[in-house]
């Protein structure tokens, strides 16, 4: 019997596999071969965009002591029209806390779902949102876009019911930024508690109504934008 | 008979216990078959199918059967009467079998098999091969679908599994017995005919520049684990079996070293065809988890059965590339002589 069986490779096949390894080795050295997470979020391709986000917003944080350190809770943000205020709120308290969160509304239409998702992005379904929060991740949901910067929209409850299925604390995160200039700012407030107990469906709806109004309340507190030009502060003013 | 208890589970399970695998000829069914003999529960393990095992069996007793031939499988379950069923006969298309050829298959298998099955009187737990294909992957489907999420399969082979899902439910309710549903990622290995391992482990391989959506799989030994655990428990729910991590199409293939190929969208229909005569087809549901991605919560595998996965995905697509073109027979006897 012989020593050693050789399968036969195909000389073509040898030299493709030559010519990929050629190919990918430059790829591999500045793009690793694993990053994504379990929910298709790549921190590699958010550090590659850093600077990208730096140059479009400076963004301030704050309240990150109300957040829990290890388990999962649900934040809601308020977001002026066109603002991605969800967006950056989610990236820049990822770096402050130095853990993901992810942010819910990206679209499912390639290729704006492939980068919203690297991003962390998570589509606005229950489901999505329940399956996160259950896994003790951080999920940021935005209230519906309002024109005006210092008011908070509706807050969807339907994306509300999964932190009260999951039995997640709810956290209203205030947003504001500049639609000319790069300051922003992302304010995390205490959490919110129901007034009354509920059983069924009201907890939800009830909370989703609280959540707003501590927004709002949080939106007051921070003032209009101050850009230094007069102008600018009243046409931002609405 | 005396009973033992299982490690990942309180309840007592009978010794001597009578199980029957469809598909034992499969990698995975040989698998399952192999870790089987070795459970203190199991009495007597017969297997069907239309291969020979791909391992060495000590105890198990096979059957060569055709999918067709049902009254010969019947009456084979019945005289055999076992107490769990795993049904393992599920052909994924462009795997062993083509589209056509799969879907027949599949389903003269599972009319057989689990009608045979709900015969026997002894039969107290039945587990059937399921897939992440399930769920679908349409616009706005769940980015990790739990086992509460509904099934709206969007391939041939998603609708061929929720069809067999279909089918074991009904026996299940009809002769009240426990039937457990595992929904497995795609089971990759060095071994396993798998349409997307193949297509994968060729020099070139196309990907989806817009969308190079994540997708998890499973290797087969865990899924074997699964399968074991399952039955030992009397699995009565659908779980999902997922490797932890996700990877993209792009990241196996530069973890493989393989040359990737971008590809946009109309050009995908020449690709496939041209895989397909190269000898690596690319089958509707592979160019679906492509394109959308194919990622599933794992978490209730744990809860249930205990079942942690050994590899993670990336570890899974690394074994995948590991296949080795040179094998000394020193090292294949030395371990057979370990094993022994």
């Amino acid at each position: 019997m012989a020593e050693l069986i050789e399968f036969p490779r195909r000389a073509a096949s040898a030299a493709a596999a030559r010519v990929g390894t050629a190919v990918v080795e430059p790829l591999r050295a500045v793009w690793p071969a694993f990053s994504v997470d379990d929910f298709g979020r790549d921190p590699h391709f958010i550090s590659a965009m850093a600077p990208l986000f730096r140059l479009r917003w400076d963004v301030s944080v704050g309240g990150l002591h109300h957040l829990p350190a290890r388990t999962g809770a649900l934040l809601v943000c308020n977001v002026r029209r066109w603002s991605l205020g969800n967006v950056y709120a989610a990236l820049a308290l990822s770096e402050a806390l130095d853990r993901p969160v992810r942010f819910v509304g990206r679209p499912d239409i390639a290729p704006v779902s492939s980068v919203m998702r690297r991003l962390g992005g998570l589509l606005a379904q229950p489901a999505d949102v329940l399956g996160a929060l259950r896994h003790h991740e951080l999920v940021l949901v935005s209230a519906s876009p309002t024109a005006h910067p210092r008011h908070a929209g509706t807050v969807p409850h339907e994306l509300v019911g999964p932190a009260v299925v999951a039995g997640v604390p709810v956290f209203p995160v205030a947003t504001m930024s500049s639609a000319v200039g790069r300051s922003a700012r992302a304010e995390v407030g205490p959490r919110v508690r129901l007034r009354h107990k509920r059983r069924g469906p009201l907890a939800e709806v009830e909370l989703a109504e609280q959540v707003q109004q501590h927004l709002q309340r949080m939106l007051d507190v921070f003032g209009g934008v101050q850009t230094g030009v007069a102008p600018i502060d009243w046409l931002a003013e609405g | 008979m005396r009973s033992v208890r299982l490690p990942t589970s309180n309840i007592p399970v009978v010794r001597g216990q009578r199980v029957l695998v469809s598909g034992m000829g499969s990698e995975l069914g040989s698998l399952v078959a192999a870790k089987l003999e070795t459970e203190p529960w199991v009495g007597r393990l017969v297997g069907i199918d239309v291969d020979p095992p791909r391992r060495r069996l000590r105890t198990a007793e096979f059957h060569l059967l055709h999918p067709s031939q049902r009254e010969r499988i019947v009456d084979v379950v019945t005289k055999f009467n076992p107490h769990v069923v795993i049904n393992l006969s599920i052909w994924e298309p462009d795997a062993r079998a083509g589209l056509a050829q799969a879907r027949q298959f599949t389903a003269d298998a599972a009319t057989a098999i689990i009608g045979a099955a709900a015969e026997c009187p002894a039969l107290e737990s039945m587990v059937v091969r399921s897939g992440l294909e399930v769920y679908g992957r349409g616009r706005n489907s769940p980015t990790r679908p739990d086992e509460n999420s509904a099934l709206h399969p969007t391939s041939e082979y998603g609708r061929m599994l929720a069809d067999v899902e279909r089918q074991a439910r009904e026996v299940g309710r009809r002769v009240k017995i426990a039937v457990g549903k595992l929904r497995l990622a795609p089971v990759l290995g060095k071994h396993v005919p798998s349409p997307l391992g193949r297509l994968l482990r060729q020099p070139i391989v196309p990907y989806s520049l817009l969308a190079d959506a994540p997708f998890a799989v499973i290797e087969d030994g865990d899924a074997a684990r699964a399968f074991v655990a399952a039955a030992a428990c009397r699995l009565d729910t659908p779980v999902n079996i997922v490797a932890p991590g996700a990877i993209t199409a792009l990241q196996a293939i530069l973890r493989g070293h393989r040359m990737p190929l971008p590809l946009v969208g109309p050009e995908w229909w020449a690709a496939g065809k041209l895989s397909h005569v190269l000898g690596a087809p690319i089958p509707e549901h592979v160019i679906e988890l492509m394109h959308r991605g194919r990622l599933a919560d794992g978490a209730k595998a744990q809860e249930l059965l205990g079942f942690v996965p050994a590899l993670t995905t990336p570890n899974v697509i690394d074994h995948l590339y590991a296949w080795e073109s040179v094998v000394r027979i020193g090292s294949i006897s030395s371990s057979i002589e370990g094993v022994a």
